[in-house]
């Protein structure tokens, strides 16, 4: 399915607006299904969102545990003495933070399915400064670099014979910490080197900056539009209604 | 027995449908030198990143001392292959220079006197003294290749892997390399050198092992056997 990226950034919009709006695990287990099947139809891999939720799977269950034990309710599941500690609704409401950020997370492969050229030029063309256009889709582009950074020190402080999986917690947390200062500043060292680049090959050096290229919208875009923006406005207020 | 073995060894890369390494059958042995060449792209590093098992192959074994190098932790190869990757910057994350050299050592338990011996050793070889504390990052290309191959020495691995040692380097820290290198091959320690400097190759190799298009194209056997003589 061929739309215009911009298209598909008002769909990830509307996604993620609904996701923090829902509160009830089916309303947001749906959502997820929606992004899954979106994904398939832009020909996005399955089995790779697994691989995007598996760094998020410690936050989620910290974030599972907290609110499964603080939410209050009235259905009480387990308690210490007159303390209620685990509750139905805190269970539901543990659920539907996991559900939400698995939602966010699978709604943000959607803009995986496009260049980051053509995220630049949709913002642009949406009137958006294109410095600040260009700084998002760097910062995005960034992000993949600085896990690959990550992984290279793991594998260098590995090759270097330290057994990181069995050194004591300790030990471990400290050589992280030391490890972490050196790995900001070379990312710094890196965003300073990229400045200097742009600017040797012109970057603001004229006000009017000219496209080889412009998206255009077609009708199978505005009707997609239409019907995100319409089915989100209408599912967000019907509560109210 | 060698050192290091591999049996129809290939590799592919995630997403790619041509394999980046097929049908690779090696062995290297611990007390020699090697060296591997070829155009870009000819899957040199990767097959060393096999070697340290960086990368897994998507089929054939590799074994390390006839043990299958799966079933060594990364830190265990380590130990034992030293590897200094082609970009140098890739291999340096401690805040100093020293710190760099001493990292393996001192996390291995070994005696601080022994450490600080060892890493002014270093320091003075590879004439990084003047920027024992200088941040890594911020050294030139040349610099920091000396002080990641400096840092690998410095644990003092059975086996080398230096994957383009010579780039950045000048004549005279090119020369001071491989007279250090040739020590280290003395005391009976092998190495395999990835590198696109054939003078640097014919000096140091005894062995020259040609890759192209994922293939070993020529593998000259030892200088003296009937193989490298042909």
């Amino acid at each position: 399915m061929m739309l215009d990226p911009r298209t598909k950034m008002v769909m990830v919009i509307c996604l993620t607006s609904l996701a923090l709006v829902y509160n009830r695990p089916a309303q947001l287990l749906l959502l997820f299904a929606v992004t899954v099947v979106l994904l398939a139809l832009f020909h996005f891999r399955i089995s790779a969102i697994w691989g995007y939720l598996k760094p998020f799977l410690s936050l989620m269950l910290f974030l599972f545990v907290i609110q499964s034990i603080f939410s209050p309710g009235n259905e009480v599941l387990l308690a210490i003495g007159s303390v209620p500690l685990i509750t139905t609704e805190g269970l539901i409401m543990g659920a539907s933070v996991v559900l939400r950020i698995t939602v966010v997370i699978a709604a943000a492969m959607l803009l995986t399915t496009f260049s980051s050229r053509d995220f630049v030029l949709g913002l642009v063309q949406w009137r958006v400064p294109y410095e600040l256009a260009f700084m998002v889709s760097i910062a995005l582009r960034f992000l993949p670099i600085f896990k690959d950074e990550l992984i290279n020190v793991v594998t260098a402080v590995q090759l270097r014979g330290i057994e990181l999986k069995k050194i004591p917690w300790g030990q471990k947390l400290a050589m992280y910490r030391r490890l972490a200062l050196p790995i900001v500043y070379g990312a710094m060292l890196k965003a300073q080197q990229l400045a200097i680049a742009m600017e040797a090959r012109g970057f603001r050096a004229y006000p009017r900056r000219t496209y080889l290229r412009r998206l255009q919208f077609y009708w199978a875009d505005y009707v997609v539009m239409v019907i995100f923006l319409t089915g989100t406005i209408i599912l967000m207020i019907q509560p109210f209604i | 027995m060698p050192f290091l073995q591999l049996n129809q060894v290939a590799f592919t890369y995630a997403g790619k449908t041509s394999p980046a390494l097929s049908g690779i059958n090696l062995s290297l042995e611990k007390d020699d030198i090697t060296a591997m060449v070829g155009p870009n792209g000819s899957g040199k590093t990767t097959l060393t990143k096999l070697m340290i098992g960086v990368l897994q192959p998507t089929a054939g074994s590799i074994y390390l001392e006839q043990r299958p190098l799966a079933q060594y932790s990364l830190a265990e190869i380590g130990r034992r292959i030293g590897y200094v990757f082609q970009n140098p910057s890739l291999q340096l994350f401690c805040p100093t220079v020293a710190e760099e050299i001493s990292f393996g050592l001192t996390n291995q338990g070994c005696d601080p006197t022994v450490v600080e011996e060892r890493v002014g050793f270093y320091l003075n070889y590879f004439e990084l003294t003047a920027y024992r504390n200088a941040f890594p990052l911020y050294l030139s290309h040349g610099e920091k290749q000396r002080l990641a191959i400096a840092a690998v020495l410095a644990n003092e691995p059975e086996f080398l892997i230096l994957d383009e040692p010579t780039i950045g380097l000048d004549a005279y820290r090119k020369r001071l390399l491989e007279e250090y290198l040739q020590k280290v091959a003395s005391l009976g320690r092998g190495m395999l050198l990835v590198s696109h400097d054939i003078a640097f190759v014919n000096r140091m190799a005894k062995r020259v092992i040609t890759m192209g298009d994922g293939r070993i194209q020529s593998d000259s056997g030892w200088r003296g056997n009937a193989a490298y003589d042909a």
